[in-house]
């Protein structure tokens, strides 16, 4: 009887990646006809959970039970078989088919046409129009997705679920790419469905929309379900205070900082994205010698952008970089490095190095061309060697071949390290770390965070950004909490509590709150 | 011991591995096919070799020998080096040159009519210097202009390529044709032989033997691109392109420079593929088509691994096929297409085994 309440029960979930545990014991029990939130930080296991809902990977233990019967889901396929439905955070539409096509593709309806099978398009429309009726979904289902702007793009996902007849509907982010009215749009949306029967769950780090919206919410942190809330008679600090609080698990020593001039100073920094939003709105700070300015917030509220705009890997629309009283705002990458900016990127794959390259070249890609590597632009193989040799030393860079291993073949601990040797040792007065520990165990986290500390003993200047507030609270000196592209408090580290930080983090203090 | 082992399973090798085996089954394919045919697939091998001198023949005409033979088959294969070099320096940085014919032919064109133009002012040896320069000025400028083309616009190169192919072939056809034919060939008029790279019908030692004066020069190229894509910062730049633009970016590098001086270079290389072969291996231009060595030569470049060295060494490879096909096709009446065919076997295998390799080398 007491399983026939619930229309989704997940038991002792536990799910493990390489060096990772995304979920670890995780229960929940979803009833039918409620909005669920599922509430955590970036990494706390939010998007794994669901993604074993779905059926795109598996539990390594536990059980999942549909309507009081256990299944097995192992394909996204089954998922729908068992009428469950997710909108992704990318939506997956074909953009030059139309609605009505997007909708119906994989169980396209069919018509005879003499011997051959024919889509029937007619019919397709037809009940697309039904479909959109029914929910309040306006949408014209001969419109080519192309020319539909993203929140339109969002109904015709949902209608896909609901012309498969799904019941249980997941959305992962779904108010991350909408403007706030189109945020409140679909706010009705989702009670519309709820009211029509269906089940939402919501994966959401935004505490005001689980505030409008949601019934009761699971709050995810480091892939354990910390709690499970009844959100009518909760407080959104008190939901975020459970998000962001509990010990801290390891603490780096460091003696107390010895400040000097600054070193970096932003003047109303704009960067736009894209589509001409400004990911980064008039951003100004500083960062003094022998500093660690930590910049918490949630992401995609413009730290990859300004990370980026210093190292000048994007274009700065506004405002100053200022390196040493030193205007850098519109040197080029190289110039830049060569003034005193080093960059450990985010994306350590893709951007800070170069995989196919041996451990070697890649320990040279900053200074490959420098007067002490290259002779008329020919370059001192014996130099290279000492040098890589050196660094792998000094770093404990581990690799099966030395300094001529394929980095690829290289652990991605051992990776980050050759990242931030290479960096480190180009001594700069200004070193920037973008997320710096993602993906990595917990001994190269605390080494890493040892290094961040020396860096600012050494006397440089860090600008340490994370989305992990662990890693922020244990190396910085002073934080900074940027929302919505926008530095929302900043404060010497001691004088902030984590609640504090989290309710600036999530907008619901600061300036431009949501 | 080492060496051995490292040759059969280690890193360093693994391009050459993966060639070799691309080589084998090309071969064995090619056998079954011959064997089909009801021809025997070892003497159908032996007469290639015969015929690019590698072998001695049963009997030779008048004035020829083994050596002869020889020497005519390096004359065939120094435009194939050239080629695949090119096509080589461009997969080195992550570009698809397959416009090596029409840079081919621009350069061989521009060659001949400044040749034509000057007549005979200038002596034998700066006659053939120019039509080197003016080879490497066309092609880079080509090249160059792809490059252009792609850094500017984000044109696709391939796309680029094949139009430029066809471009430079109705251009210099259109002109051939209306102020430049010979009457009799319906080819372009012939260079001069004082500015022909290749010396052609040489009596010496009682033989007549073509000496393709560019050859050394070829191997030399090669051995110098090596040391430039190896040993200098450029090479270093061409190379982090080539494997990850996002990084390349990131270290400082600039992507416009980079590019265009990959593409002028390659650009360059089939400059000096073309003049190698319209004013070496031949001494005219034939009107309406594209070198088919143009397109060859990607075979040839994958086969060589993207390396300069390995370049000689399947250049020697594929000449011996294409070069040897007509003896083998004359003594055993099988179509000299069969020729074209393991060529293109050969492709697809060396294009299959290099995404292998790619592939077993990447886990993360």
């Amino acid at each position: 009887m007491n399983e026939q309440e619930f229309i989704v029960e997940m038991r002792g979930i536990t799910k493990r990646f390489p060096g990772i545990t995304a979920n670890d014991g995780v229960s929940i029990q979803i009833r039918k006809g409620e909005i669920y939130a599922i509430l955590g930080e970036n990494g706390a296991g939010k998007s794994t959970l669901m993604s074993m809902l779905f059926g795109m990977i598996e539990p390594d233990e536990g059980e999942i039970f549909i309507r009081g019967k256990r299944e097995r889901i192992d394909s996204p396929r089954r998922a729908t078989q068992l009428s469950i439905g997710m909108v992704h955070q990318h939506f997956r539409l074909v953009s030059n088919y139309t609605v009505a096509e997007n909708i119906i593709l994989g169980m396209e309806p069919e018509k005879k046409c003499g011997p051959f099978p024919m889509v029937d398009i007619a019919g397709a429309n037809a009940k697309v129009a039904a479909l959109s009726e029914r929910y309040g979904l306006q949408v014209d289902p001969t419109d080519v997705i192309e020319d539909l702007n993203v929140a339109t793009r969002q109904r015709v996902e949902i209608l896909k679920m609901l012309y498969r007849e799904a019941e249980i509907l997941i959305f992962d982010e779904p108010t991350a790419v909408l403007t706030p009215q189109e945020i409140a749009a679909f706010l009705d949306i989702v009670r519309g469905l709820r009211d029509q029967g269906k089940t939402v769950i919501l994966i959401t780090h935004k505490l005001e929309e689980i505030k409008q919206v949601a019934d009761r919410c699971a709050i995810l942190n480091r892939g354990k379900l910390i709690s499970v809330m009844d959100v009518a008679s909760s407080t959104t600090s008190d939901m975020a205070r459970m998000m962001v609080g509990h010990e801290v698990s390891f603490s780096t020593p460091k003696a107390p900082p010895h400040f000097g001039s600054p070193v970096l100073r932003l003047e109303n920094l704009t960067v736009k994205n894209a589509a001409g939003f400004n990911s980064v709105n008039s951003v100004s700070f500083e960062v003094r010698a022998g500093e660690v300015l930590g910049i918490a917030g949630v992401s995609g509220n413009g730290q990859n952008e300004l990370a980026d705009a210093i190292a000048g890997l994007q274009r700065c629309h506004g405002g100053k970089i200022i390196l040493n009283g030193r205007d850098i705002s519109n040197l080029s990458i190289r110039e830049r490095v060569e003034a005193g900016v080093a960059y450990i990127p985010e994306d350590r794959h893709n951007v800070g190095l170069v995989l196919d390259f041996t451990l070697r070249d890649n320990l040279m890609l900053k200074q490959y061309y420098r007067a002490r590597f290259a002779h008329r632009h020919v370059m001192d193989e014996i130099a290279f060697d000492e040098y890589g040799k050196e660094l792998i030393g000094r770093y404990d860079i581990r690799s099966n071949q030395g300094d001529a291993t394929i980095t690829r073949s290289m652990s991605g601990g051992n990776q980050q390290k050759a990242v931030i040797a290479r960096e480190l040792d180009l001594k700069t007065p200004l070193v920037v770390f973008m997320q710096p520990t993602r993906g990595l165990d917990a001994g190269a986290v605390s080494n890493i965070h040892r290094q961040i500390i020396a860096e600012r003993d050494r006397g440089a200047a860090v600008l340490l950004i994370s989305l992990d507030l662990d890693e922020i609270l244990d190396c910085s000196d002073t934080i900074a909490i940027i929302f919505q592209g926008h530095i929302n408090k900043i404060a010497p580290a001691a004088s902030l509590t984590v609640e504090e930080i989290g309710l600036y983090m999530m907008g619901v203090k600061g300036g431009e709150a949501a | 011991m080492r060496l051995l082992r490292s040759l059969f399973f280690g890193d360093r090798f693994r391009m050459l591995r993966a060639s070799f085996w691309a080589l084998l089954f090309s071969l064995a394919a090619g056998a079954v096919i011959l064997f089909l045919m009801g021809k025997d697939p070892v003497s159908a091998y032996a007469n290639l070799l015969q015929g690019s001198g590698l072998l001695p023949k049963v009997k030779y005409a008048g004035r020829q020998n083994q050596l002869t033979d020889f020497l005519s088959f390096l004359d065939a294969m120094t435009p194939m080096v050239f080629a695949s070099l090119s096509v080589a320096v461009a997969l080195r940085s992550g570009f698809f040159n397959i416009g090596v014919p029409g840079q081919m032919l621009a350069a061989g064109f521009c060659a001949h009519i400044v040749t034509a133009a000057l007549g005979n002012v200038l002596p034998s040896p700066l006659a053939k210097l120019l039509v080197l320069v003016i080879g490497i000025a066309a092609g880079a400028a080509m090249g160059a202009f792809m490059g252009w083309l792609k850094d500017r616009f984000n044109v696709n190169e391939v796309v680029t390529s094949i139009m430029l192919n066809s471009i430079a072939m109705y251009l210099i056809t259109f002109y051939i044709n209306t102020f430049y034919v010979d009457p009799v060939s319906r080819q372009s008029r012939a260079i001069s032989d004082a500015a022909r790279l290749t010396l052609s019908g040489v009596r010496t030692h009682g033989m007549k033997a073509d000496f393709a004066l560019a050859f050394p020069l070829a191997i030399l190229v090669a051995f110098l691109l090596r040391t430039f894509l190896d040993r200098t910062t450029y090479g270093f730049e061409i190379r982090a392109l080539g494997l990850s633009r996002g990084a390349a970016r990131y270290a400082g590098i600039s992507l416009s420079r980079t590019t265009l001086l990959t593409m002028a270079l390659s650009g360059a290389l089939g400059g000096l593929a073309g003049v190698a072969y319209f004013c070496g291996y031949f001494a005219s231009i034939q009107p309406g088509t594209v070198p088919g060595m143009g397109f060859d030569a990607i075979a040839v470049a994958l086969l060589g691994g993207n390396h300069a060295l390995g370049c000689i060494l399947a250049s020697f490879l594929i000449t011996v096929i294409s070069k040897g096909s007509v003896y083998m096709s004359s003594r055993l009446s099988v179509e000299p297409e069969i020729a074209s065919l393991i060529t293109s076997v050969i492709l697809i295998f060396s294009a299959c085994s290099a995404s292998f390799v790619g592939r077993r080398g990447g886990h993360d």
